[in-house]
């Protein structure tokens, strides 16, 4: 607990430009309204509660986030959400009209990438506008043009005519995100998108994501476990616990915009890292000890 | 440690090393046949006679077991008579390699014994249309449905425990009945061969189907993919490699209820052939036309797989022969316009 000796506001503090800014967010039109959201899993061991009146509403171009503990339901949440998965209770709101099933007004990435394998990346791309039948966006320009500007807004023009498995990881997952937007979702729906890359890929990736959801008409709601991430992102976090998955807090992120890298060390940024902690890993009154055997040496310790 | 190298379980060996040990694996028979064949040492049970001496019985050329000869001889020297000279021999069942080898020509050359009977040429492809036509019969039904079973559980549910039942009933069983509704030509062998082919082909394509990676659907859906769109969008391109991979293995299969096929009502093809010279005891035809079987097979599956790698590029990691030609062709035509400036 040392470290937390540094005075720190409280992460409800917010300078004039943020409370500025959450102000117009508010003045925004609802996008997605969940309401007293349940799910019930029939297991062996009888009825498993998953999510129990989970409510929060997202706004229009609003980037809000879902952390909890392992086990707290929020990929349940968003499959939900995206219709893959059926609700035992509340509702689903998109732009006040209730949804049922999957539909391409709601897009999702996946942390598995899930391109498909039989197609180049610009065939990838284009399979939402091709299945929807929605081919003339609002440029009027055909299919494969709407598809090729997708892809060079995520930077791989050059392999719009390779196909998934010559690509990385981190391109992969561009082509996930090209591949969602190019169908104008209402809200885009990630599920730790970022999840299998390693350290580096995914800053940048994170990088390039604030750069589309700044320059796209997207609302954006975001499953991750990683802290970080999800203040550096967001506008909103809603905080969940496990057991039932029920919503715990919903966090207005203090840290201004534009958001950098360097912010991950202000105040502000180690203010709402801090609550966002409490919340998750509530402190216990003891660490748990590993039954472990002294099998050194005496002196020759390691601190 | 080049020899520990081997022994690495999972490690690949060197392209160059690899095609030798594949080399060995034809190898390997071909010597130990060859040494059975050739060592007179080696087995060798029968003798043959090159001159009879004054034994009665004994006749240039014939084939007699060791002890008999040496028995025979025994007693003809006893009794002041001169014996017989002969070499080791094997069984005439057993030919040597460069018999059968020779075979490859001479059975095709070997015009049939009576006027009507067909060459081998004929008996073969005679053979071939059989398994062709089996096959498809058998594919044009079964692919079809075993992609809905695996796709819907309806139809999984509606078929495939009787067809679990049914593919245990041996093919050969049917026979009888295959000719008393078929008649005695080709009919009831093309049935032959349906029957021992289509039950497996659908739970083998059903399997394959539901082995679809989920992810793909849920992608797709999300994407506004639904029904039939999904169905020809999603499930068909991605099982697709797959089953082509499951039809190569079923072709194999269905070689194998040949055999029993062609010699339902009357005796046709490569079978017919065989039964034929084994009647005469030209066993070395045989042989090679056992190896042709293996030939014809081995080969149609090598074409059919390389067939597959350059339909599914996606899936490897190389670029197929078309696709190739075809950028060569533009990286040509991009150079001609240059020459054509520079020679005006």
């Amino acid at each position: 607990m040392t470290s937390h000796d540094v005075f720190l506001p409280s992460y409800r503090e917010q300078s004039l430009e943020v409370r500025a800014r959450f102000r117009k967010i508010t003045e925004r039109p609802v996008v997605l309204q969940v309401n007293r959201l349940g799910k019930t899993f029939d297991s062996v061991k009888g009825a498993v509660q998953a999510l129990k009146d989970v409510s929060f509403e997202v706004r229009r171009r609003e980037f809000i986030s879902i952390i909890g503990p392992s086990g707290c339901g929020k990929s349940t949440l968003i499959r939900i959400l995206a219709g893959l998965e059926e609700n035992s209770s509340g509702e689903i709101l998109l732009d006040g009209r209730e949804v049922s099933g999957p539909g391409p007004e709601r897009g999702m990435v996946f942390q598995g990438y899930t391109l498909f394998p039989w197609l180049t990346v610009l065939k990838n791309v284009m399979f939402g506008l091709e299945v929807s039948g929605n081919s003339r966006g609002i440029t009027g320009n055909t299919t494969e043009q709407e598809a090729r500007d997708w892809i060079e807004m995520v930077g791989l023009t050059n392999f719009a005519d390779s196909y998934p498995h010559e690509l990385s990881g981190g391109m992969k997952q561009r082509v996930a995100i090209a591949r969602a937007l190019a169908n104008r979702p209402r809200i885009l729906l990630m599920d730790e998108p970022f999840g299998a890359l390693d350290a580096q890929t995914r800053a940048k990736m994170q990088s390039y994501l604030l750069q589309i959801w700044k320059n796209v008409d997207v609302t954006i709601l975001f499953i991750t476990h990683d802290l970080d991430e999800a203040i550096y992102l967001s506008d909103r976090i809603v905080v969940l616990k496990a057991n039932p998955g029920e919503v715990q807090e919903i966090i207005e992120v203090p840290v201004e915009h534009p958001r950098s890298p360097e912010q991950f060390l202000s105040l502000e940024f180690l203010a709402t890292k801090k609550r966002l902690e409490e919340l998750i890993h509530p402190p216990r009154e003891t660490e748990e000890m590993l039954p472990i055997i002294r099998m050194t040496q005496i002196g020759d310790d390691v601190y | 440690m080049a020899r520990a190298r081997y022994f690495i379980i999972w490690k690949e060996l060197d392209p160059k090393r690899r095609r030798v040990f594949q080399l060995f694996s034809f190898i390997i028979p071909l010597v130990i046949w060859a040494i059975i064949s050739y060592c007179p040492v080696v087995w060798h049970p029968m003798v043959k006679v090159s001159d009879p001496g004054e034994i009665a019985h004994f006749k240039v050329d014939a084939m007699i077991l060791k002890e008999a000869f040496h028995r025979e001889n025994a007693k003809a020297l006893e009794q002041h008579r001169r014996p017989a000279i002969g070499a080791p021999a094997n069984p005439v069942y057993l030919p040597a390699p460069h018999e059968v080898a020779a075979s490859f020509y001479k059975a095709f050359v070997t015009p049939p014994r009576l006027p009507d009977e067909p060459w081998l040429h004929q008996s073969l492809w005679h053979s071939i249309t059989v398994i062709i036509w089996g096959f498809l019969i058998s594919s044009a039904v079964a692919v079809p449905l075993g992609i809905l079973c695996g796709t819907y559980r309806l139809f999984s549910y509606l078929t495939e425990p009787f067809v679990e039942f049914f593919r245990y009933l041996p093919a050969p069983a049917f026979a009888a009945l295959a000719v008393a509704v078929l008649g005695i030509y080709d009919g009831p062998k093309v049935a032959i061969i349906v029957i021992g082919t289509f039950f497996q082909q659908v739970l083998m394509i059903a399997n394959t189907t539901q082995r679809l990676d989920p992810a793909l659907l849920e992608a797709a859906q999300t994407l506004g993919a639904r029904g039939i769109k999904l169905f020809s969008r999603v499930v068909i391109p991605g099982i697709l490699p797959d089953v082509y991979r499951d039809m190569r293995i079923l072709l194999g299969w269905a070689w194998t209820y040949l055999i029993v096929a062609e010699v339902v009502g009357n005796s046709t093809g490569i079978t017919w052939f065989i039964n034929q010279q084994a009647k005469y005891r030209i066993y070395d035809n045989v042989y090679a036309a056992i190896i042709m079987i293996g030939i014809i097979g081995l080969t149609t599956d090598l074409v059919l797989a390389w067939i597959g790698s350059q339909l599914f590029t996606w899936k490897s990691r190389k670029k197929s022969v078309l696709s190739r030609l075809s950028a060569a062709y533009a990286s040509s035509s991009k150079v001609k316009p240059g020459f054509s400036q520079e020679t005006p």
